[in-house]
């Protein structure tokens, strides 16, 4: 079974020339549910955008064992999934189910398939009954599961999140949690709140300044007080 | 200005929705082959764009408790080219004429041709023209100034054209388009003001935008907007003084040339014949010809004694339908009711 | 701020909710037309016209006073150019109105002509409005031949505008925590600019994140969607229903009342 991310020596500047993530070596297993911790700053937003083929640097990236480059980018596209920051550039169709089915649609899958599609996916978050409504009249706990609808739908081998926690109530948090725990993909997710990423995460990758700084098991790497303080963080309040 | 259904005749509207799908089909089908993937989501945000900024408002000079905001067709057209421009502000005025109910349906077209296309493609050439060659702040400046003004002029003058043709209004055509060029020459020129701020703003923050279009610095100096106020209040001083010396007030005209005659028509609306003719023309091919006064609804010429049983029909009309609808209403209501207590 | 409740009826549920799109708009629009080519001094035929989208209004469960704080809102322009009429037509014209007979002139009938048909024909499009989603709106406008690209842009518009306006009273806000005094024009132009400047390169990053999202699922330029409209026995009803309404009042309320 090839590992679901392979990265080797992977190095990218920003079009002015300020380095935004310097020789990433990193390889994530299947089945994992990683946490890229980190500052803000520290290049999480672009190392995943990095994964998904959207930044072109120096260095290998291979996703489901397969080597990124302008010919695949569709098929990779299919197998990892991408959610970006703000829900409200996820969803940029006037409809939910339209944008649960966006991605279904240009994998080229029949109208059948389509809609059975996302009924599941829109099953699996917890808005089947929605699928009608415009993602402006959704509050901010539905957009961020609608977002991730959109993903689920094109069953990807991967799922990438940018900062799903991201003005999220504690109880909207909660379900996001059971919600992502509960998923059989290969979950990457960036985030800077340390107790989320403690109540989700088995593995952890701290990142600073565009360099890996620790990788591991996620208990072990966000219990280090000291080093997370370096780093601008914090340890997770023990819960249970 | 958006143009209202009630000013404009079946056929005048019916004319400029042709025009205006003719014009947009044929944009739609050139920009097709230079339209990428990502310009697609680009052209829908800054169409929303357009809406915000129409919020963003400010107070205008000399005119205390009064506030301008920017139109935006100018500025989009010279950041995007014309054809992106015009596509984004027509979908704006549609957006507007459906979920805002900003003009009519019947509208429409007339408001396509008049805010969208004319302003983009007028604003975009002036602008281009102006600035030609190397660059140049003045010229820029200018240029962008100038477009907006004229393209805004040239919007604003297409209203009472429009309005003229259908003869429905009763205001001379004269004086509603000289109100209406004075208004928007005021609004054009804030128009242009903040056009040139933005450019400059975009210029000195993300340069990659207005790359194309602005490749040097412009700056929005005290100097340069009080010359533009003083040009143009001797620009408006003079076009007032020209006007009141040469015309009659419109007022007075239609008093003037109000003699008994039995046709109307002709005095209600217009003075010129091409008007007249259009009229006529209208009255020809309109879904309903228009019937002359005498004939005509509720009332009666003064000089006729009033048809008791004509008034009644129009009492019986109105009284009925008022009837129907409280009656709808009711019926409505009983069965919401109803079905409240079901659930 | 939420704006969400410029379309929030569109999304409730009644049977006038659930006819097909493209069969309400051309009703809409032909009604438009028949009421604005009315003669331009016929009041009380537009109340028989009134009838129709007032009875649609109510089977949709469209609360009324929302309907007409709507059209109010919208009526500024037309307001000014109908009640300049009086003052250039002082043709003296006497009404009589069943019981009540008045003296007036022509230019007072042709601003109530005027401000009837504004009313009526606002009422239809807000009768299609406020019972027609707007993305339903779409997919039957681009089977009726609008061209893709505009219907395109017409679905990120739709769906923006609630975005950036929200955005834009974020920047507004701000604007009004700090300015305590008013400003000379040319400093309140630069902070105008300023903030549209901010608001548009904003558009365009958003713009830019949106690029991503469509990529990272796959789109390569074809715009796909599923349209879920079918026309059924009820449409073909309202369709026959509406055209008997006004083909009703056309030939035979008319020539009464003219």
């Amino acid at each position: 079974m090839p590992k679901a991310i392979e990265i080797e020596n992977f190095t990218y500047k920003y079009p002015d020339g300020t380095s935004a993530l310097s020789d990433i070596t990193l390889s994530i297993e299947a089945g994992a549910r990683l946490v890229l911790i980190g500052p803000n700053g520290a290049g999480k937003s672009t190392l995943l955008l990095a994964m998904a083929g959207f930044v072109k640097g120096t260095g290998k990236v291979l996703v489901d064992g397969l080597e990124i480059n302008r010919g695949n980018l569709k098929k990779i596209r299919s197998r990892l999934g991408c959610c970006l920051e703000n829900p409200d550039d996820q969803l940029f169709m006037p409809t939910l189910f339209d944008d649960v089915a966006f991605g279904p649609l240009n994998m080229g899958l029949e109208a059948e398939q389509v809609k059975a599609r996302v009924a599941e996916a829109l099953q699996t978050v917890g808005l089947a009954e929605l699928g009608d409504k415009a993602p402006h009249h959704l509050s901010a706990g539905q957009k961020r599961a609608a977002a991730i609808a959109t993903i689920i739908s094109m069953s990807p081998k991967i799922i990438t999140l940018d900062e799903p926690d991201g003005s999220l109530d504690p109880r909207n948090r909660d379900n996001l949690v059971k919600l992502l725990k509960d998923l059989p993909q290969t979950l990457i997710i960036a985030t800077c709140n340390m107790n989320f990423a403690a109540a989700l995460a088995d593995r952890a990758v701290l990142l600073d300044k565009g360099r890996i700084i620790a990788g591991g098991d996620a208990k072990e790497i966000m219990s280090d007080s000291k080093l997370m303080a370096e780093h601008g963080l914090e340890v997770p309040h023990k819960t249970e | 200005m958006h143009m209202a259904n009630e000013l404009l005749s079946v056929p005048v509207a019916a004319g400029s929705a042709a025009i205006a799908a003719a014009g947009l089909g044929f944009i739609c089908r050139k920009v097709r082959q230079i339209i990428t993937a990502e310009k697609l989501a680009l052209m829908g945000i800054l169409g929303a764009f357009v809406f915000a900024a129409q919020m963003v408002n400010f107070q205008l000079p000399a005119m205390p408790g009064t506030s301008g905001h920017m139109v935006g067709a100018v500025l989009l057209a010279i950041i995007l080219g014309p054809h992106m421009g015009a596509i984004v502000i027509s979908s704006v005025v549609i957006i507007q004429c459906l979920i805002f109910q900003d003009g009519g349906l019947l509208a429409l077209g007339c408001n396509i041709i008049n805010i969208a296309l004319v302003p983009s493609y007028l604003g975009y050439f002036l602008y281009r023209t102006v600035t030609a060659g190397p660059f140049n702040s003045l010229r820029a400046y200018v240029g962008a100034v100038l477009a907006c003004v004229i393209a805004m002029q040239g919007s604003a003058a297409l209203v009472p054209v429009q309005a003229a043709l259908s003869g429905v209004l009763a205001v001379p055509f004269t004086t509603f388009l000289i109100t209406m060029l004075g208004v928007h020459l005021l609004v054009g020129l804030v128009e242009g003001l903040i056009t040139v701020a933005v450019l400059g703003y975009l210029q000195q923050v993300r340069p990659d935008i207005v790359v194309n279009s602005l490749p040097g610095k412009v700056r929005l100096s005290k100097k340069a907007v009080l010359a533009t106020l003083v040009i143009f209040t001797i620009v408006i001083g003079a076009g007032i003084s020209l006007l009141a010396s040469d015309k009659p007030d419109g007022l007075e005209w239609s008093y003037a040339e109000r003699p008994d005659q039995p046709d109307f028509e002709g005095i209600i609306s217009n003075d010129s014949p091409t008007i007249a003719a259009a009229d006529k023309l209208q009255a020809r091919y309109s879904l309903l010809p228009d019937y002359s006064l005498r004939s005509s609804v509720i009332g009666d010429t003064a000089e006729n004694h009033v048809e008791a049983s004509a008034g009644w029909t129009s009492f019986a009309g109105v009284v009925g339908s008022a009837a129907t609808m409280v009656l709808i209403w009711l019926i409505a209501r009983v069965l919401r009711k109803k079905e409240r207590l079901q659930a | 701020m939420h704006h969400a409740h410029i379309d929030k009826f569109a999304y409730q549920d009644s049977p006038v909710h659930r006819l097909d799109s493209r069969v309400k708009f051309i009703v809409v629009l032909v009604f438009t037309a028949l009421v604005i080519s009315l003669p331009r001094t016929s009041v009380s035929i537009l109340a028989c016209y009134a009838v129709g989208p007032f009875a649609i209004l109510v089977l949709a469960g469209i609360p009324l006073r929302f309907v007409f704080k709507h059209i109010l809102l919208v009526s500024p322009f037309v307001l000014i150019l109908a009640l300049s009429c009086p003052l250039y037509d002082k043709t003296p014209v006497s009404v009589a109105f069943g019981p009540f007979l008045w003296n007036t002139s022509v230019g007072w009938m042709r601003c109530f002509t005027i401000l009837g048909k504004f009313t009526v024909t606002m009422l239809a499009l807000i009768a299609l409005i406020s019972t027609t989603r707007f993305n339903d709106l779409l997919t039957g406008l681009q089977r009726l031949g609008l061209p893709r690209l505009l219907v395109i842009q017409l679905g990120f518009l739709y769906r923006y505008i609630f975005v950036l306006i929200d955005r834009a009273h974020r920047i507004l806000r701000a604007r009004a925590g700090r300015r305590l005094r008013r400003l000379k024009f040319r400093a309140e132009l630069q902070i105008a600019a300023s903030m549209l400047g901010s608001l548009f390169i904003r558009s365009i990053d958003a713009a830019e994140h949106i690029n991503i999202a469509m990529q990272a699922r796959g789109f390569d330029g074809n715009w796909r969607t599923l349209s879920k409209l079918q026309i059924r026995r009820c449409d073909l009803f309202f369709l026959l229903a509406a055209v008997v309404f006004m083909l009703g009042i056309y030939f035979f309320v008319k020539p009464i009342l003219l």
